[in-house]
């Protein structure tokens, strides 16, 4: 600090007006400044503004099929929201989605990771194998699975079709498969993510819970039961609200597979909001749906912030 | 690390099985996406097995050459470049200070950015559309870079700063004795540090981009802008849908990356581990 001062002292017989400048922009407050602006800028120009808009909107009566309506501003958008069956029956699918996904990604994700871990041989491999569905970009996902559900030359009708009790279904388009048929799809991409948190959480279990748990002869069960399992609990509930969030965000594969179809037995929040705009046209009750899902994902946000401290605090080092 | 429950070969044997079983399974959609691609157009509904019967590559070839595939990469290659250079040119300087100094709001900064990172692109992009009309942004590729930074900045400002924060501070803090102002300790200390990290977060971006659908689905308009992320989604819409052409421009679009991802496997799976979410 004292060589600093120097320094500024020096510059200062040098140019006294234009040093006092520089220091600012280089060390103190204006160093933040510097170092901060531009990306808020930017921020605030790509996702402030948006933002902004959309509250704007959404009290306005921005509808392409209706152009004469527009400036009509009120909080009848809100209103409607209250009141409208679809809007509450796309919040209750977005859950079952995201239920349905956390709990198939969990399961997969855990049979995986506890089978990865226990072996000796090829585990880089199996690592590896395991994680390329996260590669894969969503919409390869959405066009491989749509190839593999097709109904008269679909993969899985044929390879399910010497089973018995079994009769071939358009998967997608029948109304009682189309969203667990979307859900499987998500999982298979999205379990990597839950894939690699268990790995990690596993990593960190300290060896000698389970050779105390040997000497005492606790079968394989009753390990898994009162050391992995506890052990992982912190990590599982990370993974559980960020798959959450992820299942909530999930739209080229719901757009691409059924675009909300059919009749609407897999319209989600993101789906009912982009038709609500790009279909119906009506922007304006498109971003109050947008405003509706932005606190959904915050309320998400605040937990997964609380899990996620809790979880550093518990297994440390694990994340 | 040494073997841990089942000490036998037997039980090492049964565990590799059903881990070959599982990743079979999981790794099928991935097979079956390369299958169809390589069989004649046409083949694939009289496929009994699963297994080729004939291989070839005329899908790709049409691909190429009657439909702008090409050009739709090549979109999608300028904007994935331009918007994760432009997020991460932006974002460092804020992971940076985010990582480094403290100051009011700093928490109040990184929870918004994560939060931006979390919520659906849906809400976004209807009023993210508004306003592109009102400033002629649609249906140009500033608009759609500018588009695809507001889903890459937060990326970029959060995995910098978790980036800036595994690199010591003693360096700068020795620059700084030696009389560098903090902002030349931190253009010529850290950052040439920081530069492999800052790569792997360009990639990221990059990928990210890559990846979206909704952006490019909504901004973009006209046929020769699509990125290739609609252009083939596009295969699917239409009447007659032809199962290997497909495919087959799946599997050129998702072989890029996992190609890069199984090039840069541990730093990108740190990268995740780092708290960002796709």
């Amino acid at each position: 600090m004292q060589i600093s001062n120097n320094n500024k002292r020096e510059g200062g017989q040098r140019a006294v007006n234009g040093s006092r400048v520089t220091t600012f922009l280089t060390e103190g407050g204006g160093f933040l400044l510097i170092m901060l602006l531009p990306a808020l800028l930017v921020l605030g120009f790509v996702i402030g503004l948006p933002m902004l808009k959309a509250l704007i909107l959404s009290f306005d009566t921005i509808n392409f099929r209706r152009p004469a309506a527009a400036g009509t501003f009120g909080l009848h958008n809100y209103e409607k929201l209250i009141f409208d069956a679809q809007v509450w029956h796309a919040v209750w699918r977005s859950a079952l989605y995201m239920a349905g996904t956390v709990a198939g990604s969990i399961v997969l994700a855990l049979s995986a990771a506890l089978l990865t871990r226990r072996i000796v041989h090829f585990r880089a491999l199996a690592r590896l194998a395991f994680l390329i569905p996260w590669t894969v970009p969503a919409v390869v996902t959405a066009l491989v699975w749509g190839v593999m559900y097709e109904g008269n030359f679909g993969v899985i009708n044929r390879l399910l079709d010497p089973l018995p009790f079994f009769d071939r279904t358009d998967w997608l388009i029948d109304r009682d498969t189309a969203l667990p048929a979307l859900i499987l799809a998500q999982v298979w991409n999205e379990f990597p993510v839950a894939y690699i948190f268990f790995l990690a959480g596993l990593h960190s279990i300290p060896e000698e819970l389970y050779e105390a748990a040997r000497i005492d002869r606790a079968s394989a069960f009753n390990q898994f039961r009162y050391i992995t399992l506890p052990q992982l609990s912190s990590i599982t509930a990370v993974i559980v609200i960020l798959l959450m969030i992820m299942g909530f965000k999930s739209f080229p594969i719901i757009f691409i597979l059924t675009g909300g179809g059919p009749a609407g037995a897999t319209e989600t929040m993101t789906v009912l909001t982009y038709n609500t705009a790009f279909r119906k046209l009506d922007f304006s009750y498109a971003a109050t749906l947008g405003i509706l899902a932005v606190f959904i994902s915050l309320a998400m946000v605040l937990v997964y912030l609380r899990v996620m401290k809790r979880a550093e605090r518990g297994v440390d080092g694990a994340v | 690390m040494a073997r841990p429950v089942g000490n036998s070969t037997g039980t090492e044997i049964l565990r590799v099985c059903a881990l070959v079983l599982l990743g079979m399974i999981v790794l099928f959609p991935v097979y079956w996406m390369a299958m169809i691609a390589l069989t004649p157009t046409g083949f694939s509904r009289s496929l009994s097995g699963i297994v080729p019967e004939q291989i070839t590559f005329e899908n790709f070839i049409i691909l190429f050459t009657e439909r702008p595939m090409l050009r739709w990469m090549g979109n999608s290659i300028f904007v994935a470049a331009a918007s994760s250079f432009l997020s991460l040119a932006f974002g460092a300087s804020c992971g940076y200070a985010l990582s480094r100094i403290k100051f009011r709001g700093s928490g109040l900064v990184l929870i918004l950015v994560l939060a931006t990172q979390m919520m659906p692109a849906t809400s976004i992009v209807v009023p993210l559309y508004i306003l592109f009309r009102d400033f002629g942004l649609l249906d140009t590729m500033q608009g759609m870079v500018l588009g695809h930074i507001s889903l890459v900045a937060p990326l970029a400002i959060w995995m910098s700063k978790g980036f800036f924060d595994s690199i010591p501070a003693d360096l700068e803090g020795a620059a700084r004795i030696d009389g560098c102002s903090r902002l030349s300790a931190y253009w010529h200390v850290t950052l040439p540090l920081a530069l492999p990290g800052l790569a792997a977060i360009f990639i990221y971006g990059f990928v990210t981009s890559w990846h979206d659908f909704l952006f490019a689905k909504t901004l973009i308009n006209s046929q020769s802008l699509w990125t290739a992320a609609t252009g083939i989604s596009s295969f699917r819409g239409e009447y007659f849908t032809l199962h290997e052409l497909q495919m087959a421009a799946a599997l050129v679009f998702a072989l890029p990356v996992i190609i890069v991802f199984l090039i840069m496997q541990r730093r990108i799976v740190s990268g995740a581990l780092a708290g960002s979410v796709r």
